[in-house]
Formats: structure tokens, sequence, C-alpha cells
């Protein structure tokens, strides 16, 4: 949007709301203007490099004025004298392509200031060093400040305060001459409640009992119910999933490798928000779960389990060192892990820092090594641990016991086994000499018994001249099929019993490997070839007031322990960008915008926050509950700002002043994302199955290409027969396996996010694909059929009522009459169709007009803006 | 529109905020325009509806936008891109000949093999079934003819391709050099012999955009019986955004998964579902006002219905003359299916499709056995209607920017496969020296290129890689094959997988 905003300024200059304040008559500030400009396109030659180019500095104002080699940059008052105009005018700088080049206006605002007389701050940080500048003004930088809890502002109407976050969003309201909404009615508030907060609609049983509660706290009783509720865990799990890149796959190379363990950490991040987990002790766990246990790993219980499951978050790049064995593979894999965890827990872009100085926010180049220098003695490209090498036994001394018990029993049904085969091979074979002429008997009967390395030339041909002694265990049915049974199911018992051992099952972890860490160095442009200076681990230094955020080894841990040290301090409930980040992506979720629009850039590029006092005050409220995220949701869901009406452009006025709702004088409009999409047409459709965590359910293309659920059957990369899901195929969306090459297409069509590596924010699109999806796709016309037989089953023959029932399914409310009408029109006039024209409906030789009817009826409700929007 | 291409904007590492997640816009989207600037058109712009509203937006931007460091990860979509250079060709329709259909009888005659008929092969042999092999030369059954101005050869088993031979390049002298189907299809198919990959017709709208946008611009036509090898990797956007996948037209209804309706609904059943549909979501509307994701949806159903009914008029073959009907082989049984999918194929390319790809049933041309009998047969299949394509678009004025290809993965070898009696004798595979053909969009007229030893084994002059073929097909769509590039795993990916590729200059019109 930034990049968009900042083409459309060129383009559109006619607007003056988009124009920069120079242009608005303002006067051009120095920092605020100028600085920018020059920070973003210059500065990287002159002033941050090792020796200035043409000695020119153009960091500070004193030394733009003071100039370089050929003379001063910039003739106060005079545009045409100023050499940098003139520069940057011809196109000679910045060197390089047309990209490159400043805009017409970024030269004008330049040239606004030297007009103005080229003012500069009157106290400028003496700098004699080269490199990056960081000044007093970029630390005042508001998401740099401390948080600090502001009080709760005063409002005039406070009838309509639940919380004390109401007054923050009302008092803006107020300061604009307006209000909030009036409060949604309850249907609407329920069908919210439930699609934010667990992700379905409600079904007929809760809307009756939420509209029967007459109780003043029957809302906040819905609440608790709803996050105190498995399907919680599973609707906001996935947005964590989201900005910790979660797949089922390596990605990265063409064979797009599966991972077989990556599920478990996805059921770590539902289980744990189920439980409400602290959020800093989830974040701790996530970034050093491994750290935090006693080595070796062995004998781990479910919480030491649980924390390494955990650091499967930073194993969730996609990763293509399994067969590229190339250091690049590998830092690209660094890399990624880096910029996940800074733009989920940092919201920084703080990867921009990796090739030189950020270009935007103070975030020199040494700043993202020290970052890097955290968590390179875990992932370390010269001493790499390759995907197959990352999976950790859960087995224990108690299993393998076990394990050894089990096996013992089996070896003794085994041994009885091959007892029991050597007698009933002796049986057989008196059995059989009893057969042969008495006068060989004896000499038969010792030649069959005399081992085969000690029989003589004579024995030998006496056993051939007489094979039906020869019983073996291999032929030992021939002659007595009962023994050969009694033998086989023996066997069977066997391996019944190994069965029964416990079952050897991993987690893919990240672990740090003892010894002497790694050495980091900055890598000159970002060049792994090309290292330098040795970088020690610590923090951003902007956060650091002057000292630098050291990390220091911890010599009582066998590892570095840096990475548990990191995670500590952001989230010591000091650190002022981890709270407001996890706060503002609260938000986001309920609102469909966040405070800050952009949840992983609180830098200089990203969005101001609408509300900063707002969330300040969240994200205070979140480190004093505890970092209780359901706490959290509980303040947002039962506040009034929550609970108004649906935002709309009411009056002309309301909308000339706020088009974009941004001060929330009513809920904003969602579009269901992609998950709750799918999931709602099954729970709708009533097959919707609700079994919890394990193993992915299996995506494969099916006929045509597309991607769907279902267990691959090639033969020569051609589909062959298909095999039953046995209901696999109804389950929750984020139970789908996430394979990067096998985007599912109903889930792709609706925005669901490409991991590479993450997805701070999902882009939601309304294009023609998504309505032809809808009306056409097998699988929308699937489960409008199971829909209408639903609705046939619980409400009868009747039309009007089954008419009622397909409403309160789908809307969770009752049609209108109009509505009621337009239906019944609808189902009259497809039934006469599909009755007329019935050789297309028949199955199995049978034409049911009426229920391809009801269906077609289901489908609308389906694909309608009610059931695809909340409000 | 000074636009710049993809390739000229690799993804910045910059790490963008608002657009994460997968941007995509097969026609395009409302989010993600100054919400100021959007209103301001809106007003500007009374009476339009929405969803071109959003196209011109979507074009605004497009023309607006600058050069400068990108924040934001490339939207991809599937508006025109300003090729390289001046195309040729703009379109493409490739009938692809699943199997390998065999060299030596049809396109490259080999005179010197007769003296070898039924004696040893004097010389090595690559097999692929070393099994069932034999060293006994095969000399071709079938008798070649000089036809046209050109002189061409072309055997007794095509006669309808010898009517065109002026109008198309044969080249002899293939070579993939990989002895499977699978991999050999993949290369030519996609670059590489591995999977995984994007499809031809994904690298060309990937760099060219559409040119309709109420039609999918990479169509593959399946036929009727079990699909070729490689299943629906043919058509696959690999790793290239899901846009740039293939779409099927399926042998019965619904003909476009997605696209075209149910056999049940089509036609009214589906209008009067719309119609509830738009007073639901107009009431729903209304008393939301201002909210225009939600006019922007009524607006895509109307799209979408608008699509519906463009594919449907694309694929609807009843709406031809009976000559040209008759021209595809529509009037016989045994080139009826396949002419209708090359009518289809030409329909498609009139409406602004851009990369067609019809596929043969699973290996249609894969004659190890029989070869007597089968060859002819597929021959009578394909013959007609192929050259009859040609013929079409000539007399349309399409010819000249359609490239029309034809050919498989493979050719045949020169001796004998399963030797157990004439009637069984087959020939296996041969992926170092075979033939195809291509027409239209620049490619020389009346020309044979390169040529094979002289049993037809190995490609020995003008050797033609299936880089070279791909570097030469993108140029002739004005694209430089370096430069259509997509950064995945830390490297620029390219169509000829970064090898060493020629533009086969000698192929190409002056």
């Amino acid at each position: 949007m930034r990049h968009t905003a900042h083409a459309l300024l060129v383009a559109a200059s006619a607007l003056s709301s988009t124009l920069p304040s120079a242009e608005r008559g303002a006067p051009v500030s120095f920092d605020r203007d100028v600085r920018p400009i020059l920070k973003a396109n210059c500065v990287h030659c002159h002033g941050e490099s090792e020796k200035p180019r043409g000695q020119l500095d153009l960091r500070l104002g004193r030394a733009i004025l003071a100039g370089g080699k050929s003379g001063p940059s910039v003739h106060p008052g005079d545009v045409k004298k100023s050499l940098l105009i003139a520069r940057v005018r011809s196109g000679e700088m910045p060197p390089g392509d047309e990209r490159r080049k400043l805009t017409p206006g970024e030269i004008s605002t330049l040239e606004l200031w030297i007009s103005g007389g080229a003012l500069i701050p009157a106290s400028e940080p003496s700098v004699t060093r080269a490199g990056m500048l960081i000044t007093r003004e970029d630390r005042t930088f508001w998401s740099f400040r401390p948080v600090r809890r502001p009080a709760t502002p005063e409002v005039s109407n406070t009838v309509r305060v639940r919380t004390p976050i109401d007054a923050f969003v009302l008092a803006r309201l107020e300061k604009n001459g307006r209000s909030f909404a009036p409060d949604a009615d309850r249907r609407t508030l329920l069908r919210r409640a439930f699609l934010d907060l667990v992700g379905l609609p409600p079904a007929p049983e809760d809307v009756d009992a939420f509209l029967d509660d007459g109780s003043d706290d029957a809302y906040e009783r819905l609440v608790d119910r709803l996050l105190a509720s498995a399907e919680y865990g599973e609707r906001w799990g996935r947005h964590w999933l989201d900005v910790g890149g979660y797949a089922d796959s390596e990605g990265h190379t063409d064979d797009d490798v599966v991972r077989m363990h990556a599920f478990k950490y996805r059921d770590y991040v539902l289980t744990s928000l189920a439980h409400d987990k602290p959020l800093d002790e989830f974040i701790r766990e996530q970034l050093a779960g491994d750290e935090m246990l006693t080595w070796p790993l062995e004998n781990l219980g479910p919480d030491a389990v649980e924390k390494l499951t955990a650091t499967g978050f930073l194993r969730m790049s996609p990763d293509g060192t399994a067969s590229d064995r190339s250091v690049e593979a590998r830092e690209r894999v660094v890399n990624e892990t880096i910029e996940i965890v800074t733009s989920c827990l940092v919201g920084l872009t703080v990867s921009c820092a990796r090739c030189h100085h950020h270009r935007y926010d103070p975030i020199p180049q040494q700043d993202y090594y020290r970052i890097r220098a955290i968590f390179e003695p875990a992932l370390d490209p010269s001493s790499w641990r390759v995907p197959s090498q990352r999976s950790v036994s859960l087995y224990t001394d108690a299993d393998r016991r076990a394990a050894a018990l089990v096996e013992a029993k089996a070896k003794a049904i085994e041994a009885e086994r091959l007892q029991k085969q050597t007698d009933l091979i002796n049986r057989t074979v008196k059995k059989q000499l009893q057969m042969v002429p008495a006068q060989i008997r004896d000499t038969l009967r010792e030649a069959r018994f005399t081992p085969a390395d000690k029989r003589t030339p004579a024995q030998e041909k006496l056993l051939r001249e007489h094979p039906s002694v020869n019983v073996s265990a291999g032929s030992l049915y021939l002659y007595d099929s009962t023994a050969a049974k009694t033998l086989e199911t023996m066997a069977a018992e066997a391996t019944a019993v190994r069965a029964r051992k416990p079952r050897e099952e991993f987690v893919r972890a990240l672990t740090e490997p003892s010894g002497k860490p790694p050495n980091t160095h900055l890598f000159h442009r970002g060049d792994p070839g090309q290292p330098r200076a040795e970088i020690r681990p610590g923090g951003l230094t902007i956060l650091s007031r002057g000292t630098r955020q050291k990390i220091e080894d911890d010599p009582s841990l066998p590892t570095t322990g840096r990475r548990l040290s990191y995670a500590s301090r952001l989230t010591d409930g000091s650190h002022p960008l981890t709270a407001r980040v996890l706060a503002n992506r609260a938000w986001l979720h309920h609102f469909g915008r966040g405070i800050v629009a952009t949840p992983d850039d609180f830098g200089t590029l990203g969005e101001p926050p609408t509300h900063p006092l707002l969330l300040d005050w969240l994200a205070s409220e979140l480190v004093e509950s505890g970092w209780s995220l359901k706490r959290l949701h509980r303040l947002i869901v039962t506040s009034t700002i929550y609970r108004q009406a649906a935002w709309s452009a009411a009056s002309v006025a309301a909308s000339a002043a706020d088009p974009d709702n941004r001060l929330y004088g009513g809920m904003p409009l969602r579009r269901l994302e992609a998950e709750i999409v799918r999931d709602s047409v099954l729970a709708v459709s009533g097959v919707l199955n609700r079994k919890r965590l394990g193993k992915p359910v299996p995506v494969m293309a099916d006929r045509v290409g597309q991607f769907v659920v279902g267990i691959e059957n090639l033969n020569a990369g051609r589909p062959g027969a298909v095999i039953p899901m046995r209901g696999e195929e109804h389950r929750r969306s984020v139970y789908l396996q996430a394979r990067r090459s096998r985007p599912l297409t109903v889930l792709d069509t609706f925005d669901a996010p490409r991991m590479e590596p993450n997805c701070a924010k999902r882009s939601r699109s309304t294009v023609a694909p998504q309505a032809l999806f809808l009306l056409n796709s097998p699988l929308i016309l699937h489960h409008s059929r199971l829909f209408a037989a639903r609705v046939k089953k619980e409400a009868g023959d009747d039309m009007n009522g089954q008419i009622a029932r397909a409403w309160l399914l789908a809307y969770a409310r009752k049609p209108t009459d109009v509505e009621l009408a337009d239906a019944v029109a609808l189902l009259e006039e497809q039934e006469r169709h599909f009755t007329s024209d019935g050789s297309k409906t028949a199955e199995n030789g049978k034409s049911d007009p009426r229920s391809f009817a009801l269906a077609s009826l289901c489908q609308v409700l389906l694909i309608s803006n009610e059931f695809l929007y909340t409000d | 529109m000074n636009r710049l291409q993809p390739q000229d904007r690799p993804r910045s590492h910059h790490r963008p905020a608002p657009h994460q997640g997968s941007p995509r816009s097969a026609d395009t989207t409302l989010e993600g325009f100054d919400a100021s600037r959007r209103r301001l058109l809106a007003h500007g712009a009374i009476g339009v509806p929405a969803i071109a509203l959003a196209w011109m937006l979507a074009r605004e931007d497009a023309r607006a936008e600058t050069s400068r460091p990108e924040l934001v990860p490339r939207v991809h979509d599937l508006l025109p891109k300003k090729p390289h250079h001046e195309p040729r060709a703009t379109a493409m329709i490739s009938l692809w000949m699943q199997g390998g259909p065999s060299q030596v009888d049809l396109l490259d005659p080999k005179p010197q093999m007769a003296r070898f008929d039924g004696k040893t092969f004097p010389g090595k042999i690559k097999y692929d079934n070393a099994a069932q092999a034999s060293s006994r030369v095969l000399a071709s059954p079938w008798s070649f003819r000089r036809y046209g101005e050109s002189g061409t050869d072309v055997s007794e088993l095509l006669p309808n391709l010898a009517g065109i031979v002026d109008e198309i390049s044969v080249v002899r002298s293939m070579h993939t050099g990989v002895n499977n189907h699978g991999q050999s299809i993949r290369a030519l198919n996609s670059g590489a012999t591995i999977g995984g990959r994007p499809a031809l017709g994904s690298w060309l709208n990937y760099g060219l955009g559409a040119e309709c946008d109420n039609l999918p611009a990479f169509v593959a036509l399946i036929d009727p019986g079990q699909l070729p090898v490689q299943g629906v990797e043919n058509w696959s956007n690999g790793w290239l955004p899901s846009i740039y996948q293939g779409t099927v037209v399926r042998p019965r209804e619904p003909r476009i998964l997605n696209l075209t309706p149910a056999a049940h609904l089509a036609g009214a059943p589906q209008r009067r579902s719309l119609t509830l549909l738009r007073r639901l979501n107009r009431r729903h509307a209304d008393r939301r006002p201002g909210n225009d994701d939600l006019e922007a949806r009524i607006a895509s159903f109307d799209l979408a219905a608008r699509m519906q009914l463009a594919a449907s008029d694309a694929l609807d073959i009843s709406r031809e003359s009976d000559a040209t009907r008759k021209l595809y082989g529509l009037d016989h049984d045994e080139t009826r299916e396949y002419g209708s999918r090359c009518l289809i194929a030409r329909r498609l390319i009139e409406r602004g499709v851009r990369f067609v790809q019809i596929y043969t049933q699973n290996q249609y041309w894969d004659h190890h056995g029989r070869i007597i009998e089968a060859l002819p047969r597929s021959c009578r299949k394909t013959d007609r209607p192929a050259a009859a394509l040609v013929r079409d678009l000539k007399d349309r004025g399409l010819l000249d920017s359609t490239v029309v290809h034809w050919g498989g993965e493979m050719g045949r070898l020169p001796v004998v496969q399963n030797d157990s009696g004439r009637k069984n004798f087959g020939r296996d595979h041969n992926t170092y020296g075979f033939s195809m053909w291509l027409a239209g969009g620049g490619f020389r007229k009346g020309h044979v290129h390169g040529s094979t030893d002289d049993f037809g084994h190995h490609a020995v002059e003008g050797p033609v890689t299936h880089h070279d073929y791909h570097a030469t097909l993108l140029h002739l769509f004005g694209l430089d094959h370096e430069k259509v590039t997509y950064e995945r795993g830390g490297r620029s990916r390219s169509l000829v997988d970064e090898k060493p590729a020629r533009i086969v200059e000698e192929l190409l019109e002056s």
C-alpha cells in the first residue's frame, strides 16, 4: 500500500490530502521532510560509507551547508545556485538507473526547504565517525518510546462506556462531534462473536439459547463459553500460524518435501492458545524452549516435550538444505528465520538492514548481525543440521523398558512357537516313517535326524528317494494344515504383542549444540563471502538508550543461553515493541484493521497508530494482566466499540469525515477468511468433522489440476482410483495439509496466504474467480446438496418451514416476508424446471426435482454476502 | 504504457508490511488502493460499474507505477505487459502428440534404410527397453513424396499435412536426450527434466499477461480418454503464482470447472439463482451503505456471469459453418472429437486466449508394438484436423500471429522392437533425434530444418534442444528468454532453466 500510495502521490498530485505537508503550505521541516529523503537516497554514499563520496556528508544539516569537495551543496534561499538541486535535477544524482532517481515531489520538497532559507535544527549531534546516525529525533519516534499506561480520557456520553477502552475511542469520536453507533441487535452480536472467536457460525441451538437467555450478563457468559472452547484455539491459533509461517512442507525445492512432524508445532500453538498460556511464556518457549530444558534431552516429560515442540517456530522457514548443500541455501534459512522472528515479534523491518543500514528506520547494519548472533549458535551454516537431523525422539527410558518387556514377551511366544514347530515336524516325520517299509524305517529315521551337514552320501541318497520324510517348517502345511494354523496363530500373537510397544514419536525442533559457538561477522553487502567485523549478540541499538543491549552467554547453561536471554528481554514488560505488536495484532483480528495498519512495520514507513493512547493502554494491560490473551479478548469483545451495529455511511456527513471508519463509529464489515468460508460451509451443510489435532489431512491434485483434499494415488503422474477419506475431508481447514506447492484451491481462491516465509497481514481480494468458484465449483455444489438434505431432515416437507430453517442455519435469523416470498418463488420455479428437464437431475435413475430446487436455494444462501461477511 | 517487466524488478528483500500473503487478481481487486483516491474516482465515474472501475484503477496503478525501490512484493496479475521487443506471435496452439510419433515414418524419410531392412543395424543403438530390443532395422513400411513449392517430404500417412507444407517449418533435429516419457515431456513443456516447474503456457502469460479478461489465458484441452503421462503437471504453474495455471476444458459438462455451470444448472436455473442472489445482496448492501467491498462483490458476480457467457460462446462450435466443420473433419467419426478440439482452440485464440495445448490421450503415439496397424490410426485421427487448423487460421488472418506446434516428447528408433512377427513390430523410444513441425507466428514457411543420421537415430545437423526451442518461441513472442525470470529460492529461475539456449534463427521468417 505504501508503494501504491507513493505512486499515486506522483500521479495524482491534485489530491491535496495526499500531498506532503510542504506542498500544503506548512513550512518544510528538515527533520520531518528533508532528512528522510536524503537518508533514503543519498547518505549511503554521502555520510554512512567509510569515506564520504566527494567529502560530502548529508547526514546533518550543518554538514550539508558546509558541503564537500565541490563547495557548499546548498545556498540558503537560492535554489538555482544550490549544487544539490542541480545534481538531482540533472539526474546525475543519485547515480544508477531510473529507479534510483528522486521523484518530482521529493525534489520540490528540497527546493521549498532551500527557498525557505534551508533551516536546520538548532542543535544537532556531533558526529565524526562514518556510519549510521541515530538522532534524538529518531529516539522520540512513537514506537521506540517506552509504553506508558495513559489515563483514560474524559468523555461526555459516559453511558456508552462499558470498558476503559471505550473511553479512548469515544473521546476521539466526540472530538469529531460524533458518537458510537447504537448496539447491534443480539443476533448480529451472536454471529459476530461466533465467527470472530471460534470461526464458525452459531448453530440453531446456540441461537435459541442466547435469545432465550434474558439475564444481564448473557453476552458476557457467551463470550466466556466461546473463549473456553477448543474451537477458539483452532481459530486464533491460525492467526499465530500465519505470522509464524507454518507449513507442512519444506518448500524451496521443486519436490517440496513433506515435513512429517511439523503438525506437532501446529498442535502446540492451538493447544497453548486454547489454554490461554501467557503470551510471554508462549514466546519464550518458541524462541528458546530447548534452553529451558535440562540436558541431555532424554526422558522428556510432557512439559519438556511441549517446550521442545515450541521451538518448531524457528524451523518454519522454507528450507532447501536437504538437497541443496550450498552455503547460500543455509544462509537463506537463517535470514528468513530472522525475518519471521522480527516481523512477528519486533514489528520492524529489521531484515532491511542485512545488506546496508536501514534506509528509513534507525537500524544500523550492525544491529542485524547482533540479532543474527543470537540465533547463529543454533542456526550455524558451518555446522548445519539438515531437515532429517532435526527430529528429536521422544522415547524415554520408561518407554524403552516397556518396549523391552514387550519384546521379551514376544520372544517368549516365538521360542514357544519354535519348540512347538519342532515337535509338530517330528510328529509328522514319525507319522511319515510309519508309511515306509519297515525294513528301511530305522535307517531312514537315522538319516532324517542326522544334522544335514553330517549325513553320509548314502543317507542323502536315501532321503532323496523318500522325500516325504523331508518335512520342514515351510512344507509342514502340506501334511498337517491344523498344525500349520496353530503355528501361524502363535506368530500372529507375537506380532500383536510387539505392536503394543510404546510408539516412537518425534518432534521437529531446534536445539543448540553445546560447545564453542560460532563467531558472527557482519557481511559486507549481506554477502557471506565478505565477512567483516565480528559482532556480539544484542538487541536493537535504538531501543537501548545509549548503552548497547548486549547479551552475554550464560555459563550455567550447556548452550549459550542467548535466545533465552533475548526472549526474556522481549517479554520483560519494558520492551517498547513486543506488547504493542501483540496487542495490535489482537485488535487487527477483531476489527479487520490494526490500530497500526501495518502490523509488522511499526517503523517510519509503517502507518502511524490511529489511536496511539489506546494502543499503549492495551499493551500495558496485556502485560499487567499477566500476558493473558483471553483477558484481552474479553476486554475487547465486551466493549461498546465491539458491540456497535455495523458501520455504514448512514449519513453523508459521517462518511465524508471518516470514510474508512478509522474512528470506529460502527463495527467494521469483514469478509470471512478463507478457512472460515470453508469451515462455515461445512458447518452449515452439517458434515463438519470436529476431530481435533493430529496429522494433517492430505491434499492432492484432482483430474484437472485443482488442489483438493484427498490421498494422492498416481500412476505415471495420472490420478488413479479415488481413496475414501472417511470423514477426514470434512475436518476444519487448520488441519488440512499446508503443502507449499499445493495451495488448496478453495483456500487459495479466498486469499489464504503463501508462506514465503510468513504472513503478517492477509490480503482480501474481491475477484471474479471467487464468484465463479461459489457458483460452479463441485465443492460448493456438493455442500449445497448436503445443506438441502439437512434442511429437509430437520424441517420436514413444508416449504415455509424449510426456508425458515435454511435462513436460521445460514444467517442465524428468520427470513423477512419479502425474502420468504422470493425463496418460495425460486423453489417453485426451479422445481418446475427440474421436473420438465429431469434427465440432468436424475440420480440412480430417479429424479428428485424438489431436493435439487432446495439445493439451489441453499447455494444462494451459502454464496450470499450476508453469509460471506460478518458485521 | 511505460510499465516495467517482472524481470526488471527483482523481488526486494525489503520487507513489506501491508500486502503480505498472496495477493492475486485474475481480474483485479479493490483492496490496496488509496481510499480517498478510490472514492474520488468513484465520484468522478458515476454510472461505471464497480468492477469496471476496479479495472480502471488497476490499469491506472500500473501506469503510475514508479521505479523506486520496491517496498511491497509484486502483485502478480494478468494485465498486459510490454514485451522486450516487437513480437511476431501473440498466441500459440500446441498440438501435443504424447507418446512420441515415429519420425522415420512421418516426417524424416530415410531411403537408405531400405537396403538394411531386416538386417542388423550397423551401429550402436540407445535402447529404452533392452529386454524387447532387437538390432534388426525396420525400414519405413510407408512411402514418402515431396509436396508443395517447397518440396517438403511427407509420408503417405499424413495426406492433409501434405497440403499445407508450404506454411510450415519441419524440424528434423529435435533433441532432449532423456529417453523417458515423463522426463522428456517435462523438458519440452517446462524446460527441465525435473518436476514442479511451470509449464510453457504459464511462462508466456507470466511474461506477457493476458489479452482477454473473460477467458482463462492458458487453456488445456484434454482428450476424453486417459490423461497424458504426467497428468495435471502438463498445465501446472509450478512455483509461479497460481493465476498462471492452465485451465482444463473437459470433454463433458461442466466443460470448464468453476467457469461453466453444472449440467443441471446451466441456463435458466442458474439465472434464477443469480437473480435471487442479487436481490439478497442488494438489500444487504443497502442496509450498509458505504461499504465498497459489498458493491464490488455484487459486481464480481455480474462479471462472472459474463465470463461464463464468453466461455460458453467460445466452446459452442455449433455456430460454425458447415464448410468449417467439414474442414476440421467433424463429419467423420474418426476425426470428429479431435477436430472439435482443434476448432475450439481456434475459437479461443480468436477471443484472445494466449496459449492452448491440445493433448492426445495417454501414450497415444507410443508405438512399441503393432505400429503397422496403430500408427496409421493415430494419423487418421489427427492429420486432417491439424492441417485444417493451419488453413483456417490462415484464412482468418490469424496465422501470422499464432504459432501452431505439432509434436511429441520423442521420436522412435530405426530398429524393430517386439521382433515376434511383422504384425507385432514396434519401435522403441528415441529422444536423440526426432521431428516436429511449427507454423505461423513468424516461423519460416515451407522450410525443413536440421537432419538426423542415415537411420534417423541422432540429430546431426542443426540440433535443436528443448532450451533452443523455448528460446526461439519466447523470441517470437517478443521476449528475451534470459530476462523472463522469477525470483525463487534466492535465484532467478527461467523457462530455459538458466541453461545455454540458442534462438534458432534459421527457423525464423525473414
